[in-house]
């Protein structure tokens, strides 16, 4: 009997797993959609709809919630400023991370695995440890109330998971292939710039997405160095909302559904890369 | 990384034949280069890592020493007053409790309800791509409005409470947020929500390493399903665990957002993380220097805890994107 | 190349997002002056009606009048001030004009050295504020403007005691143990109270201590930053006991204090809680959490007397003002002249936002018996005490309000507080 790779489970279990898998899997999916179909449908209902029954349908439907806050300056600004620094701070993260890398794991010289170990300590040392003496540099730096300040930091923070994604990545690229570069005339930069990194091109855009994610979702380093609203993140902008209209529950979960679409559009796109990538470094 | 295929150029292939090996260019030359290249390459993110991960460091290790209020010249030098006012205070030392409850928390419940949710979605199920899909949806969310969503839903007579009253559970229901015995539960389920998926994610990942051939020997051994599933598919997922178990500690030592927006470390102190602490004292009480004294104490127990994770977990992993070897 | 041409679409969308987001992000800045027409960025901690609007309404008249001066009003939730204030102080860009209460928390602001001294600036109209104004004086130097005082005492409903058969108001401490069993005994939460922001569960402790210690003792402590006087802990055991007496709704330490119905002040807004102790802005808060008129359903008594050093009539208090900061001083002077007028005041307190006005004047305005009533307490007071909290600097308020939530919570003894004080020094 030969065994193919994605055989299901031995027969004589088949007739009883096979519902108790979609049974997990149904819940599971409960579990997961509940919180957010609940808050989406919120949005479509008046505070007084959510205080009398606070599980329940919308009825009648109301759009007000939703129409005010996408036509209003706020929601708009604090999106443009997530997407400001996200694409800052990945595009310097994963430009001079990868750069690091390739000279990792490409070149042999004295110090490369101090050099390295000292990002892979980084990675143990998460911003939220950090941000006390990181904000006082920025205060220093006069970086305060700038995206700039937010997105230097996460550009750096951002680096040990990118290199350390990456330098194995670019280590296993043939040296032949390099060699040939070589034969054909390129420098070792142009060999970077231009067949490595084409080459690595799934693993950039891993880092990519995971250093975009976490600095979309960032939270406290905006939360310290922001004290204008229109200078707000958009998680930052969702947690002040909260609080300034406490009691305005739809208008809250309205403003959090929107929230949600950019990462969630973003998830659906990039879903690939992002399990991907985490399995590709799981596995190996 | 060995999923991804590498496209090969064709100039490559043609070129693999042929001698390859370089005629070195007057050592001198190729030296100094070597070294412009490797600066060119090293230096920017270096000295952007270093002035905003070392350098913090460093400076948290001065203030950490003076009483100081953020304000002004550092004058009143302390010592290691900071530190032991900090470890022996009694809210300080609950904030680590707090932690600590977290982490283990997440490793007795989170880690075996992971790696059972995968086992049971590994067989063929149609739709696996978008229940993966929407398994990993609470992850791709922030902190910050995973904390918003569930602060709205656990409020008193809120959805959860209605919920549980609708399906006549109502003598569950609790002060979730409210009661200080009960709010660090609540704050562990509303982490594991957000996190669970990605357990799931990542233990299907390495089932997929666990060759079928090893299961279907077994079974034919005549061991059953739980005894193949504990002798051989989790030792298989050594790696994956313990690439999991450094991510989910690491994450439960700095434990800020979550609690900030939904507990703001009450009631009564009843849910102070580390981190928490560190921005309400730090910030919310002009006490720099004493933030800092806290910050240092928290980035030695990161340290501390990967560096023997360093050495006795992970030294066994010959390969993997943390302990990459690389010739 | 298609990697080249990946750099540049990058590189083409991140100039594209910065220059967006630069015209978006700067049209706001704080304190610049374009075409002659100045800036200012206004803080205050009036995020839900009426004050809201009495607050935009004013600044849009202002800038009528001054067509060269524009002011950008923020309205933040209240707790999130002193999270927002001692890191906008840190900053460069500091607001121009925000929300203050004085005392020690203004002292520990002036720190900064963003706070701006108005001593001269103000000096021709201050008096006019009356007394108040001692209290945004920092060694002697004028660093604030109030526009209100505030007393705490009990916020009763008046439709609730009557359904208990209570019969007037409690004055001695005695009376009101008796009001809350025949609360109990009707089957209605005798007191709310919102445990979760701290500050609510110190009025208690601080009341108390009133109380307790006579006025030199409690000034001179205060003023020392040393609780140790034996009438402290005397405090701290009447809080213990009174908390023992099992007086607050289920779940009192994570009950907030202002925000959402779920409050503590929303709770008696809608019936559902008899009594609270807070001070007299919770009135328009109350009203602000519901649509019933609650000018017939509110009562108002004073902290019941204790057997103690302090003399009854004295009260626990503070008050509210709005400080400058140094960028922009003669405007932002100017601008708190123009709320201090008579105009402005008389508006608050016919709203009920401000129950006592810093203008004479005003008082007039006053039509609700209630409010009458708090008004001539406060003119018979022996002496109104500052919230400790907010007498104190800052990090030793916040270490007092900490050990009363955890008396609250059932941790700590009668001399929690002072050792918490002494410890946080």
């Amino acid at each position: 009997m030969t065994a193919t790779a994605t055989v299901a489970p031995v027969r004589r279990h088949l007739s009883i797993m096979v519902p108790v898998r979609y049974l997990a899997a149904a819940l599971i999916v409960g579990v997961t959609l509940a919180p957010l179909l609940f808050v989406i449908l919120g949005g479509f209902r008046t505070n007084a709809q959510i205080n009398e029954n606070p599980v329940a349908l919308p009825s009648p439907w109301v759009f007000s919630n939703y129409v005010d806050i996408l036509t209003s300056s706020s929601f708009w600004t604090f999106l443009l400023n997530s997407a400001l620094i996200a694409v800052s701070s990945t595009v310097l993260a994963v430009g001079l991370g990868s750069m690091a890398a390739f000279a990792l794991s490409r070149y042999r010289f004295r110090g490369r695995e101090t050099i390295y170990s000292m990002f892979t300590v980084g990675l143990l040392f998460p911003l939220g440890v950090a941000i006390l003496p990181v904000y006082l540099l920025l205060r220093q730096l006069h970086l305060l109330e700038s995206w700039v300040g937010v997105a230097l930091p996460q550009a750096a923070f951002a680096l040990p998971v990118t290199i350390i994604i990456l330098r194995p990545f670019m280590a296993a690229i043939p040296s032949e292939i390099e060699d040939a570069a070589v034969v054909d005339g390129a420098t070792r930069l142009g060999f970077f710039w231009r067949i490595l990194l084409p080459l690595s091109r799934p693993a950039l855009v891993t880092v990519s997405v995971l250093a975009f994610i976490t600095s979309w979702n960032g939270y406290l380093l905006p939360l310290l160095v922001f004290n204008e609203p229109s200078h707000f993140t958009l998680p930052l902008g969702v947690a002040t909302f909260q609080s300034q209209y406490a009691q305005d529950t739809a208008s809250i979960l309205a403003f959090t559904a929107l929230s949600m679409v950019p990462a969630l559009v973003f998830f659906v796109f990039a879903e690939r890369q992002i399990v991907g990538g985490l399995t590709g470094s799981v596995k190996g | 990384m060995n999923t991804t295929t590498v496209a090969v150029a064709p100039s490559a292939t043609a070129a693999a034949g042929p001698a390859r090996s370089t005629t070195p260019a007057p050592r001198r030359r190729s030296s100094t280069r070597k070294r412009l290249e490797l600066a060119l390459l090293l230096l920017p993110s270096t000295v952007l890592f270093v002035a905003f991960v070392f350098l913090p460091l460093i400076a948290a290790v001065y203030y950490s020493l003076f009483d100081w209020s953020g304000f002004g010249p550092l004058i009143d030098f302390v010592g290691l007053d900071n530190y032991t006012q900090a470890l022996t205070d009694p809210t300080f030392q609950a904030a680590i409790g707090h932690n600590l409850f977290i982490v283990f928390a997440s490793l007795i419940v989170q880690l075996p309800l992971s790696i059972a949710l995968a086992l049971l979605l590994h067989g063929r199920i149609r739709g696996r791509t978008g229940l993966r899909l929407l398994v990993f949806t609470p992850y791709v969310l922030s902190e910050a409005v995973t904390a918003v969503i569930w602060l709205s839903l656990l409020q008193p007579n809120g959805a959860v409470d209605g919920l549980l009253r609708g399906v006549g559970l109502g003598d569950f229901v609790q002060l979730w947020l409210g009661d200080g015995n009960v709010v660090m539960f609540t704050l562990f389920a509303v982490i594991t929500w957000k996190y669970i998926g990605f357990g799931i994610i990542l233990f299907l990942a390495g089932l997929q390493g666990v060759p079928e051939e090893l299961r279907e020997a077994a079974s034919i051994d005549g061991a059953s399903g739980w005894q193949t599933t504990r002798m051989i598919v989790i030792p298989l997922l050594g790696p994956t665990i313990r690439i999991w178990a450094f991510l989910s500690i690491i994450g439960s030592l700095q434990l800020f957002d979550i609690v900030w927006i939904m507990t703001l470390g009450g009631p009564a102190g009843s849910s102070t993380t580390m981190a928490s602490y560190l921005i309400d004292r730090g910030f919310r009480r002009y006490e720099f220097g004493y933030g800092s004294a806290v910050a240092i104490i928290l980035f030695v127990f990161c340290f501390v805890f990967a560096l023997f994770y360093q050495r006795f977990a992970l030294r066994r992993d010959t390969q993997g994107a943390l302990t990459g070897r690389v010739e | 190349m298609k990697n080249t041409r990946t750099i540049t679409r990058s590189v083409a969308a991140v100039t594209a997002v910065a220059a967006l987001a630069a015209i978006s992000g700067c049209s706001g800045d704080s304190g610049d002056t374009v075409d002659g027409v100045t800036t200012l960025t206004f803080w205050h901690n009036g995020t839900a009606d009426p004050i809201l609007s009495i607050w935009q309404d004013a600044v849009d008249a202002y800038e009528d009048e001054n067509p060269n001066i524009k002011i950008d009003v923020q309205p933040i939730q209240n707790e999130d001030f002193s999270t927002k204030i001692p890191l906008a102080l840190s900053s460069d860009d500091p607001p121009d004009i925000y929300f203050n209460q004085g005392g020690g928390l203004l002292a520990t602001q002036v720190q900064s050295g963003q706070v701006a001294d108005i001593t001269d600036l103000t000096k021709d109209w201050i008096g006019d504020v009356g007394p108040a104004a001692g209290n945004w004086q920092v060694e002697g130097a004028q660093y604030g403007v109030p526009y209100a005082m505030q007393l705490v005492g009990f916020w009763y409903r008046t439709d609730l005691f009557e359904q208990a058969g209570i019969e007037g108001t409690p004055t001695t401490m005695d009376e009101l143990t008796e009001d809350i069993e025949k609360l109990k005994d009707a089957d209605i939460t005798p007191i709310a109270v919102g445990g979760k922001d701290r500050w609510p569960d110190a009025f208690y402790y601080n009341t108390f201590a009133v109380r307790e210690c006579g006025e030199d003792v409690l000034k001179e402590s205060l003023a020392a930053v040393d609780l140790s006087d034996e009438c402290f802990t005397k405090a701290g055991q009447d809080v213990i006991d009174f908390i023992a007496s099992e007086p607050f709704q289920d779940g009192f330490n994570g009950t907030p204090a202002q925000e959402g119905s779920g409050s503590s002040a929303g709770l008696v807004a809608s019936g559902d809680a008899a009594m609270e102790l807070q001070g007299t802005w919770d009135k328009s808060v109350m009203q602000g959490l519901t649509d019933t008129d609650l000018n017939p359903l509110l009562g108002w008594f004073p902290f019941p007397s204790v057997d103690g050093d302090g003399d009854p009539s004295a009260t626990l208090g503070g008050g509210d003002g709005f400080s400058c900061t140094q960028k922009h001083v003669t405007e932002c002077v100017d601008f708190l002249h123009y709320l201090s007028s008579a105009d402005i005041q008389t508006k608050l307190v016919e709203s009920q936002v401000v129950t006592i006005p810093v203008i004479e004047e005003a008082t007039s305005a006053i039509t609700d018996p209630v409010i009458q009533s708090i008004y001539d307490f406060n003119s018979e007071a022996a002496y109104v005490q500052t919230y400790f909290d907010i007498a104190l600097p800052t990090g030793v308020g916040s270490a007092l309000n900490d050990a009363v939530a955890d008396l609250f919570a059932g941790k700590g003894t009668a001399s929690s507080v002072p050792d918490a004080v002494a410890a946080a020094k």
